[in-house]
């Protein structure tokens, strides 16, 4: 049996057929189906480009059968950073891409993708020195050498 | 970091690389002086603009710049294949950067929150030191509120509120002192679930550098925009902006600042409290428990040593900065735990030892209720003092303890049982009504009526023509029987009811009916003290140990040996963070999984424990994992009881000692440290005197020592005799009879209580103001001189001084009742600024 296929336009203009139950993995999307309903339109995604867009919907096509999350108890839970195999391989991307992932999922309201990236990030934060953590994400050291002592000092608390 | 699956480390460059492969994917990170049509995503590159542009990086011919981006890669390919090994290493050194983005440059507020949020404070602690923009996102008061609950801790929330109110009116523009330069990252309010809302995306690509800068500053209030959002831009770009990073800055442009504050003042002149300071200073106080850093207060003051009891304390109870005590003095007193001094005259109406007491300060309540060996129960009104109302023979014998809820109270006692009593007016159509439940233990009052037997219309009727009147407040509601001996204390939780008796059971109970819902065993001897917190029930025996029961199954999940005579009370904070309930029953799961795959491995996990033993394991009984420790399965929890790492048991005993049990690394409990109440004592009598104070404490000493003798002349022993008369006959007499009574293994309690000998005091109790003084002064007396205030009680009479009868612990403090008429506290904010500032707003462990 044929499953409706919808049509998504990325913000550079190209259109992506999907799956309508795998497109409904994002929340805005689903609302906005049942909202306007199917008129056989294509769906602009304004603030997704093609690239990230195929690899979100990449993603919804793997976790198209998932359980629904429970929602905003979600947040209430214990987080753990445990991330599932097929999604750590799907995170191993340049960072633009996983950040621009992360964007795009927040955007299109997918909380299970949103958390992967959410903890790929966290991930690559852990166990590092804040120079390891300077040199993974490029980022430019503003403290003077006194400031940074004394932050460290000033930490100290959380070390007993 | 090695197994760090994600390409961007440093470490891998091979997946970076490949990365920009990416079938479909082609990396526009290497084309930034080439905008195509790359959607939103080009202007927030500010970070790789300022990489990629440098002037030694050569315009490209028009040719090049008109090829597609597959052709452009191919051609930098290719070109790159024509250069050495060692230039091509080079170049990409110099790209690396390229690969790599700030998140915090690059995602705003609200995801870099959930991203944090997977973190450690430690780890965040670390990163904060990444930049200033990750310091200022890092230190985000909403981050560090989830953090905080997480823990387990829980606050205040009324006094939070309260307090950023106050202060939010003494802002008032005219009082708004010079606003600091910089508005604080993050206004407190707590940002679960936000999102960015779609706005914000679309506005990326018109802000210019704005967004970077802004972001970096992590002031965005992502839900407000315009005016708001852009004047924290400004903000930064007036400030921090005109100081290059390359110039020296000085320390106090650090934003947030270097040492956090109590309080966020916002721009707009909204006060908020700063849940990153309440974190670390939770975190302190934590830190002094477990070091064992205290400060140690007597009640009374001492230099009001005249405000002290009589006799030994049996119950004491505290709630914000009261705290309530009983006596064998026969009276209740009120103290004020900020002077330390006694609120208002010692209320006096039982004529016996005061065993058991529950206040509740809040206005709607105002009450306390006290038990007591003359076998009644009294009402006073807490703000005023005054008796309200007084059950007269609650009991057939000393009420040991009580508990009441808005609903009911509910006493036990000596003689076997537990009597329900209703607080409020109650009508036989109230949901409180008792039902009447047959072949239970409960017995029922004539005057309550089973509604089983009753239609609807008839029980209408009734009510209607007066046959049935309504309960008076304080009416006898139902009798449970069921123990073998004195039911010693007892714990009310919902709707159900914890028992703890001389004859060595636990017995749950339901409230509307008095049905008996289970029965856990396991204590050698009686139990003397209980504690259910509606997941665990914590008691404490006369065979010196502390156990903990799953309430669901009723299997024993730990044991703590550490004490050495009778556990007189207990209590537990296990510190559940939000969502405990399927966390501990995963918890649980694994630790059973772990059991089962041992017994197929074939180790000898249910041997039990003496033939582990034989075999070379002790068995560690504290809540161990080890698959050959676990005594029992099916339980909900998993063993020790579980909570957070913060769960904290405190246990006081005959033997003098105060236990504060905590968890080790693999959940365990152990020993954190052995407090002395005669130590504390001590300590308590010196170290809250200043010089000056302590010279006229003396100087009052000497002078009451003067009166006593004077004193001491016309009632003969009487005065002086009476507190040593106390600390050797109260044990016995009062508290360890009925705990004891187990000792026995045919628990037989005793069916008259002994005569008491405070009968032959009565003149103290109705005078308490002189006679105070009288025995008070050889005390403070000792305590200055640096001795044990008992020693001299102990060559006049016998050991043991400093039995523990009561504990109570909240965030910060320790409050220790005794033979001692003194009561003792431990203080772990140890006279720290800032904790101190901080602690109104900390709650206990739950």
């Amino acid at each position: 049996m044929a499953t409706p296929q919808i049509t998504l336009t990325s913000s550079d203009g190209v259109d992506v057929t999907v799956e309508r139950t795998v497109a409904e993995r994002s929340v805005l999307i689903k609302n906005m189906l049942e909202d306007l309903g199917d008129s056989g339109e294509a769906i602009p995604i304004p603030n997704v480009n093609e690239a990230v867009l195929r690899k979100v919907i990449e993603w919804c096509e793997h976790h198209k059968n998932d359980p629904p999350t429970a929602g905003d108890e979600d947040d209430n839970r214990r987080k753990t950073s445990d991330i599932e195999e097929w999604d750590q391989k799907f995170m191993q991307v340049d960072q633009e891409m996983l950040f621009e992932i992360i964007l795009a999922a927040n955007y299109l309201d997918i909380k299970a993708l949103l958390d992967v990236g959410c903890k790929t990030v966290a991930n690559m934060i852990k166990g590092k020195s804040p120079e390891e953590i300077r040199k993974t994400f490029n980022i430019q050291n503003d403290f003077t050498p006194e400031e940074e002592d004394q932050i460290r000092r000033e930490n100290e608390w959380a070390e007993e | 970091m090695d197994a760090d699956p994600v390409p961007g480390s440093p470490t891998r460059p091979e997946l970076r690389l490949q990365a920009t492969t990416f079938p479909g994917y082609s990396a526009p990170s290497l084309s930034p002086s080439f905008k195509l049509d790359e959607g939103y995503s080009d202007d927030t590159r500010s970070q790789s603009d300022k990489e990629l542009m440098p002037e030694n990086v050569m315009m490209l011919p028009e040719w090049v710049l008109s090829q597609s981006e597959t052709d452009r890669a191919e051609l930098a390919y290719s070109l790159l294949r024509s250069l050495s090994t060692s230039t091509l290493a080079a170049v990409v050194d110099r790209l690396n950067p390229l690969l790599h983005m700030d998140p915090v440059v690059k995602l705003p507020p609200e995801l870099t929150f959930e991203i944090f949020s997977y973190l450690d404070p430690r780890t965040l602690l670390t990163a904060s030191l990444a930049s200033c923009s990750w310091r200022a996102r890092i230190l985000d008061s909403g981050l560090w509120r989830v953090l905080y609950i997480n823990e387990g801790w829980r606050v205040d929330m009324r006094a939070i509120r309260n307090f950023e109110q106050e202060h939010a009116e003494a802002m008032s523009p005219i009082t708004r002192r010079a606003r600091p330069q910089h508005s604080e990252p993050d206004l407190g309010e707590p940002k679960l679930k936000k999102r960015v809302p779609p706005t914000w995306l679309a506005s990326r690509s018109n802000e210019g550098e704005g967004p970077s800068d802004a972001k970096g500053h992590g002031s965005i209030e992502p839900d407000d925009e315009g005016d708001h959002h852009m004047a924290d831009a400004n903000d930064r770009r007036s400030s921090l902006a005109a100081a290059p990073s390359s110039l020296p800055r000085l320390p106090s442009f650090l934003q947030p600042p270097l040492r956090s504050s109590l309080l966020i003042r916002s721009p707009n002149g909204t006060v908020k409290v700063n849940w990153a300071h309440l974190y670390k200073q939770r975190r302190r106080l934590e830190a002094n428990w477990h070091q064992g850093r205290f400060t140690n207060f007597q009640l009374p003051h001492p230099s009001h040593p005249e405000e002290a009891h009589l006799e030994c304390v049996y119950a004491i109870q505290f709630e914000g900065k009261w705290l309530v005590s009983g006596s064998r003095d026969r009276t209740v007193r009120v103290w004020d735990l900020e002077t330390k001094r006694l609120w208002h005259r010692p209320l006096v109406g039982h004529v016996k030892s005061v065993l058991c007491l529950q206040f509740d300060p809040s206005p709607e309540q105002d009450i306390i209720i006290s038990g007591s060996s003359d076998r009644s129960v009294i009402l006073w009104k807490f703000s005023t003092g005054k008796k309200i109302h007084q059950i007269t023979n609650a009991h057939a014998d000393s009420v040991l303890n009580l508990k009441f809820d808005h609903r009911y109270l509910v006493t036990c006692s000596k003689d076997r049982t537990v009597k329900i009593w209703s607080r409020r007016e109650l009508s036989a159509m109230d949901e409180d009504y008792p039902r009447i439940c047959k072949g239970g233990g409960a017995t029922y009052p004539s005057y309550i009526v089973d509604l089983n037997d009753m239609a609807p219309n008839i029980l209408e009727a009734s009510i209607a023509n007066g046959h049935l009147k309504s309960l008076k407040p304080y009416t006898h509601l139902m009798t449970v029987e069921g123990h073998g001996a004195a039911v010693n204390a007892m714990q009310l939780h919902g709707n159900e009811v914890v028992t703890a008796s001389g004859d060595r059971m636990i017995k749950v109970w339901n409230i509307r009916n008095g049905a008996c819902l289970k029965t856990l065993m396991g204590h050698e001897k009686g139990i003397a003290c209980v504690q259910f917190d509606s997941r665990r029930i914590i008691s404490g025996s006369n065979d010196n140990t502390v156990r903990i029961y799953d309430h669901v199954s009723g299997a024993e999940v730990a044991c703590l040996r550490g004490h050495n005579n009778l556990v007189r009370t207990v209590q537990a904070g296990f510190g559940d963070p939000p969502g405990a309930d399927e966390a501990l029953r995963l918890e649980a799961q694994e630790v059973e999984n772990e059991f089962w795959k041992a017994q197929q491995a074939g180790v000898p996990v249910d041997l039990g424990p003496r033939a582990l033993r034989r075999a070379g394991h002790y068995s560690n009984t504290a809540g161990s994992r080890d698959p050959r420790n676990i005594s029992a399965l099916g339980a909900k929890i998993p063993p020790g009881g579980g909570g957070s790492s913060w769960a904290r048991i405190v246990s006081g005993s005959y033997d003098e000692s105060i236990l504060i049990w905590h968890k080790d690394r693999d959940g365990a409990w152990s020993i954190g440290h052995r407090l002395r109440q005669a130590d504390a004592a001590a300590n308590a009598a010196r170290a809250t005197l200043s010089e000056a104070a302590r010279a006229a404490v003396s100087a009052q000493a000497q002078q009451l020592q003067a009166a006593q003798t004077l004193l001491a002349l016309p009632t003969g022993n009487g005065a002086i005799a009476a507190p040593a008369q106390s600390a050797e006959a109260t044990p016995d007499q009062e508290a360890s009879d009925d705990t004891q009574s187990p000792n026995n293994t045919n628990p037989t309690p005793t069916p008259t209580a002994p005569q008491e000998p405070t009968a032959a005091q009565a003149g103290l109790t109705t005078t308490p103001n002189p006679a105070p003084a009288a025995h008070a002064a050889p005390q403070l007396h000792q305590h200055l001189a640096g001795a044990n205030p008992h020693q001299a009680r102990r060559q006049m009479a016998q050991p043991p001084s400093s039995r523990v009868f009561k504990v109570q612990f909240d965030s910060r403090k320790i409050v220790c009742a005794s033979v001692d008429p003194r009561i003792i506290g431990w203080d772990f904010a140890c006279g720290d600024e800032e904790i101190l500032e901080a602690c109104p707003f900390f709650q206990g462990l739950s």
